[in-house]
C-alpha cells in the first residue's frame, strides 16, 4: 500500500467532505423528482446522471479507485463492459409487437 | 499453513491478495446485481400498467440513504483509523458502522410490513381500491347439511384428509357427526382412520377404488376460510382441497375493506367507475373526486397549455387520477388538493393503525372483484423486482454488517498482534460495504422517486 500515515491523515477530511456531497446529491435527487421534466423519461436519465456521480465518488475516493494498481482497473474494465451491455439488452425489445410508448 | 501476501503486497501484482479477491468477487456482483437492474429495465418497458412513481415511502427511503452514506463514511474512517493505530477511534466509527445497519434493517422491516398489511383490490372494471382489511378476507358459510369425505384405495393427490383440510376452517359448531350407519361421533385422525377403514374394506367387496363418507353434523355447524385456502365454492357447496365437500348456504364471501386510495387511471370513464356505486364509496366521494381530478388538469393546462400532453405526463395522470382518502367522509377532508402533498412527504396510510378510522369502509361484492392482493410480488412486476432487488441488497447490508462486526468483536487478538493485517481486512470488509452502498444509490432513486 502506499498509503503513507501523512496521507491517510490528509485523507480524513476528504472523507467527511464527500459524505457531505453524498448527501447533498441525495437531497438533489429527492428535489428533482419533483420536478416536472417535458418528459418523465427525461426525469429518468437526470436522476440516473445524478446516481452515476454519486457512485463515482463512492467508487474513487472511499473504494480508492483514484489511486489503485493497474490488475484492478483490468478486472473493471471488463465487468464494465458486460454490465453496459447488460443495460443495453432492452433495446432488442423495439422490435416487440408491443408498442412501447414511453414512460 | 498461512495464506501468503496478507500484509505486505505480492510483488508481480503489486496487492495484498485478499484486495484481488474482493474485487473480483464485487466483479461478480456487479454482474449479479446488473442482471436484476436490466431485469427492472425489461419489466419497466413492458409494464401494461402505470409504473408506480413516489409510490413507496420516500422518508423512510431518504432516511436508510442518509444511514448507508453516514456508515461509508464511517467505515473509512474506521479503516484509516486503525491505520493511524488509533484505536478507540477505530472502534467507535466501527460501532456506529454496524449500528448503521442495524438501522437500515430496522427501517426495511417497518417497509416491508407495511407492504405486507396493505391491500390492492382490482374492481372487474379496471379501478384499483387500495386499503385494509380489518378483518382478513374470507369465505363465510354456514348451514351444513353434509359433509362428505371421498377416500381413496390406491394412493392419489386428492384423498380425504378432514383432519388438515377440513377441520381447520370450522367457524361454529362441534366437529361431531352422526354416521351413516347412525352412530355419532367427533371427527379427529382416530376416529376418521376408523371410518376410511370400513368405507375402503366395503369399496374393495364391491369393486371399487374409492368410497364416499358421508357426515351429518349434529348441531349446526359453520365454516370461514381465505378463498386460497379452498378448492372452491359456490351458494350451496364449499369444496375443500382435500376434495371433500360440504352442502350448506353460503352466507358471505364479500370483502370488506377501509378504503385509503382510488385509481382510475385503467378505466376509460373515470366517472363511471364501479368505485362510485351506491353501496361503495357513493356519490359524495365521486364528486370529491371530480373536484380534485378537474383541480389538476386545470392547473397543468393554465402551466402548459398545449404544450404538454396530458394523458402523457405520468405525474399529471396519477395526480388526477389516483385519489388518496385521509378522511372517512369527503367532507372532513376537504376533498384531496392537500392529499397530494401529504402523499409527497410519505406514503399515507402507513404509519400505523391509528389511521385506520379515517377510512371509509366498504362491503365489496364478490362478483365485482377481478383481483386482489397485498403490496407482494404478487401484485404486479414493479413489486416483484422491488423485493428481489430489495431483498438481495438487505440481504448484503446484514453480511456486511457481520463481517464488519467480526473485525469489531471478535478479532481483538489481531488488532493487538498484527494490526496491519487487520487493517487489511478491515479495508476488504470496507470495500464491500461500499459497494453496498453503492447498489443503493442506484436503488433509491429507481425504485422510490423515478
Amino acid at each position: 500500500m502506499a498509503d503513507s500515515p501523512e496521507e491517510i491523515q490528509k485523507s480524513i477530511r476528504k472523507y467527511l467532505w464527500i459524505g457531505a456531497l453524498l448527501i447533498l446529491f441525495t437531497i438533489i435527487t429527492v428535489a428533482l423528482s419533483y420536478v416536472e421534466l417535458p418528459t418523465h423519461s427525461l426525469n429518468i436519465l437526470v436522476g440516473m446522471i445524478v446516481a452515476t456521480f454519486k457512485a463515482a465518488l463512492v467508487a474513487l475516493i472511499f473504494m480508492h479507485l483514484n489511486h489503485e494498481r493497474p490488475l484492478i482497473y483490468k478486472v473493471l474494465a471488463f465487468t464494465t463492459v458486460f454490465a453496459l451491455a447488460l443495460f443495453m439488452l432492452f433495446i432488442f425489445t423495439s422490435g416487440d409487437p408491443l408498442v412501447f410508448e414511453g414512460f | 499453513m498461512d495464506i501468503p501476501y496478507t500484509v505486505s503486497a505480492r510483488p508481480d501484482t503489486g496487492l495484498y491478495n485478499a484486495k484481488i479477491g474482493i474485487w473480483l468477487f464485487l466483479a461478480s456482483e456487479v454482474m449479479l446485481f446488473g442482471g436484476l437492474f436490466s431485469s427492472y429495465i425489461f419489466l419497466r418497458v413492458g409494464a401494461d400498467y402505470h409504473w408506480p412513481v413516489h409510490e413507496l415511502n420516500v422518508t423512510l427511503g431518504f432516511i436508510n440513504t442518509l444511514v448507508l452514506i453516514a456508515s461509508s463514511v464511517t467505515v473509512v474512517m474506521a479503516w484509516a483509523s486503525l491505520k493511524l493505530r488509533r484505536i478507540g477511534q477505530f472502534k467507535l466509527y466501527m460501532l456506529i458502522t454496524v449500528l448503521c445497519a442495524g438501522v437500515f434493517m430496522v427501517n426495511k422491516t417497518f417497509e416491508y410490513k407495511a407492504k405486507f398489511e396493505h391491500y390492492a383490490v382490482k374492481l372487474t372494471d379496471g379501478t384499483y381500491l387500495t386499503g385494509h382489511l380489518p378483518e382478513g378476507y374470507e369465505i363465510k358459510f354456514g348451514e351444513v347439511g353434509d359433509l362428505t369425505l371421498t377416500v381413496q384405495a390406491r394412493t392419489s393427490a386428492i384423498d380425504a384428509d378432514p383432519v388438515d383440510y377440513v377441520l381447520p376452517f370450522l367457524a361454529g359448531g362441534e366437529a361431531r357427526f352422526k354416521t351413516e350407519d347412525g352412530s355419532e361421533i367427533e371427527l379427529n385422525e382416530t376416529t376418521f382412520a376408523d371410518l376410511r377403514e370400513k368405507a375402503l374394506a366395503k369399496a374393495a367387496t364391491e369393486g371399487k377404488n374409492n368410497a364416499a363418507i358421508k357426515l351429518v353434523p349434529t348441531s349446526p355447524l359453520a365454516f370461514k376460510a381465505k378463498p386460497g385456502k379452498i378448492l372452491g365454492y359456490n351458494a350451496t357447496t364449499m369444496t375443500f382441497r382435500d376434495g371433500s365437500i360440504a352442502t350448506g348456504k353460503l352466507t358471505d364471501d364479500s370483502m370488506v375493506l377501509e378504503v385509503d386510495g382510488v385509481d382510475t387511471r385503467s378505466v376509460p370513464d373515470a366517472e363511471k367507475s364501479l368505485a362510485w356505486n351506491a353501496g361503495y364509496l357513493g356519490d359524495a366521494w365521486k364528486k370529491a373526486f371530480v373536484e380534485n381530478r378537474d383541480h389538476h388538469l386545470k392547473a397543468f393546462e393554465e402551466k402548459y397549455g398545449d404544450r404538454r400532453d396530458p394523458k402523457k405526463s405520468a405525474t399529471l395522470q396519477k395526480e388526477a387520477f389516483f385519489m388518496h382518502l385521509h378522511s372517512a367522509t369527503p367532507e372532513a377532508g376537504h376533498g384531496d388538493d392537500h392529499g397530494e402533498k401529504k402523499a409527497a412527504a410519505g406514503a399515507p396510510a402507513e404509519h400505523g393503525d391509528a389511521h385506520h378510522a379515517h377510512h371509509p369502509v366498504v362491503k365489496i361484492d364478490k362478483k365485482d372483484i377481478a383481483f386482489y392482493s397485498n403490496f407482494t410480488p404478487k401484485l404486479n412486476t414493479y413489486y416483484a423486482i422491488y423485493f428481489t432487488l430489495t431483498g438481495l441488497h438487505g440481504l448484503h447490508v446484514v453480511a456486511g454488517a457481520l463481517v464488519l462486526a467480526y473485525f469489531l468483536f471478535m478479532d481483538g487478538r489481531r488488532l493487538r498482534e498484527n494490526p496491519e493485517h487487520l487493517a487489511n481486512r478491515v479495508e476488504v470488509g470496507g470495500l464491500f460495504w461500499h459497494f453496498v452502498d453503492l447498489v443503493w444509490i442506484f436503488l433509491f432513486p429507481l425504485l422510490y422517486l423515478l
